[in-house]
């Protein structure tokens, strides 16, 4: 493996892992950033736009584990956000931190109201108080998480 | 070009796919899921919260089992009264209920929010539909069984429902979730009351056993305002539950009666 394509694959992977970690192993639920969504941001960004909505599809899976209303709506929402992803990251210098806290943010927000949509309505919270309260909160939560990581792994993230 | 526009497409596709396959093909996805790739993170869970419990407090644990025995004392001869009773009435005898202690794990990935599994299945007697109860009063409901584990649904599901009585057995209705704006604001309503049977503030609620679900007398909450009025027909009155699930680390599986365990291992039912 290229070293320089290994250390965005393994941010990546460390972030799922940890996800994986804080949300099932330590049963943690939204006092941990969504680093599941960030990892499909991180990585459409190095990746083409099949192999992006791939990964969002792969991590949208395990997120629906344990879903018993609504299955498949996180894996149709973060397949479409890993696929749009690495389609906006082609178009757009991605490495700015204006660009990536906006991407964050965004990403975060549009996989919560991709899985609002496809949803079951007797079982999703009120559009406005979800989409426009709850929601934005939690992708300023993940977007700081982000930055954080991106500061911290400023070299892997130059790959991912 | 093509390839990345088709590609993309077939797995957005398949993520529509997955939204409207039968519930028991959805179930059986997620069982994969968690009993492979998930495993070793639901064990970490398992551990940490027995842990967690072992390192509760010596005093309380002795606090609770000397109210036990205290409570069991004081009723040491109603079983003998209530089988004398019975024998006057020729009443046949009531089938008395098995339950398995399981640690509880919670999930805090999206859509799992009210959803846990236990580390009992159908070879410890665990039924599909049982009921899940703390000392406190009841949890929820199995939903899905498998060999070693089991998935089931707290309260706050919307699809939870239980037939419910006042504790003399005068007023009964049925007792079922309501959600609030935020996941927080979640609480149980109790509809299908008499209109003329009207309830106090704090009065307790217990399971009613109607349908043969539950058992009867499983500690449910208390009456706290009322919610709803239809003229002339039923009051809806709003429930502070008995049990929080966030806190639950261990619960009681309901079994079945005794006489039919062992169980034969089950498929979860399609």
């Amino acid at each position: 493996m290229n070293p320089r394509m290994g250390s965005g694959f393994y941010l990546v992977s460390g972030l799922v892992l940890f996800h994986l970690f804080l949300r099932v192993g330590l049963g943690f639920g939204t006092e941990t950033p969504d680093l599941c969504v960030m990892a499909v941001l991180l990585g459409s960004r190095s990746l083409s736009v099949p192999a992006a909505s791939a990964l969002g599809f792969a991590l949208g899976v395990l997120e629906d584990a344990f879903a018993t209303a609504s299955f498949g709506a996180s894996v149709f929402a973060m397949t479409l956000v890993g696929a749009v992803g690495a389609k906006v990251c082609s178009r757009y210098d991605s490495a700015t931190l204006r660009f990536l806290t906006m991407y964050f943010l965004v990403g975060k927000w549009t996989r919560d109201l991709l899985a609002w949509v496809v949803s079951d309505a007797a079982a999703r919270s009120p559009f406005v108080e979800q989409m426009f309260i709850a929601s934005p909160l939690m992708a300023l939560y993940a977007a700081a998480a982000g930055v954080a990581a991106r500061l911290l792994f400023a070299s892997a993230f130059r790959e991912a | 070009m093509r390839r990345d526009f088709l590609v993309p497409l077939g797995f957005v596709l398949a993520s529509l796919i997955f939204l409207v396959l039968p519930s028991g093909t959805q179930r059986s996805i997620g069982h994969m899921v968690r009993s492979s790739v998930l495993m070793p993170f639901i064990r970490i869970n398992e551990t940490v919260t027995r842990g967690r419990a072992r390192a509760q407090d010596f005093d309380i644990l002795r606090n609770q089992m000397d109210s036990l025995l205290t409570f069991a004392a004081a009723q040491s001869t109603l079983a003998e009264e209530n089988t004398q009773l019975r024998g006057l009435l020729s009443l046949r005898n009531r089938e008395p209920s098995r339950f398995v202690a399981t640690t509880i794990i919670r999930s805090g990935t999206s859509g799992a929010e009210n959803v846990f599994q236990v580390d009992a299945g159908s070879e410890a007697g665990v039924l599909r539909f049982g009921p899940v109860m703390t000392e406190v009063g009841l949890l929820g409901q199995i939903q899905e069984v498998y060999s070693h584990r089991a998935l089931g649904f707290d309260w706050s599901h919307r699809e939870f429902r239980v037939s419910a009585m006042t504790v003399d057995g005068r007023i009964h209705g049925l007792v079922q979730s309501q959600p609030g704006t935020f996941r927080e604001q979640d609480r149980m309503v109790l509809r299908g009351t008499a209109y003329l049977s009207e309830l106090e503030v704090g009065t307790e609620l217990v399971t009613s056993g109607r349908g043969g679900t539950y058992p009867r007398g499983i500690r449910i909450g208390w009456v706290s305002e009322v919610a709803e009025t239809l003229a002339g027909w039923s009051h809806s009155y709003y429930v502070d539950p008995a049990v929080y699930p966030g806190q639950v680390t261990h619960a009681l599986v309901g079994a079945g009666p005794i006489r039919s365990f062992p169980f034969e291992p089950e498929e979860p039912s399609r």
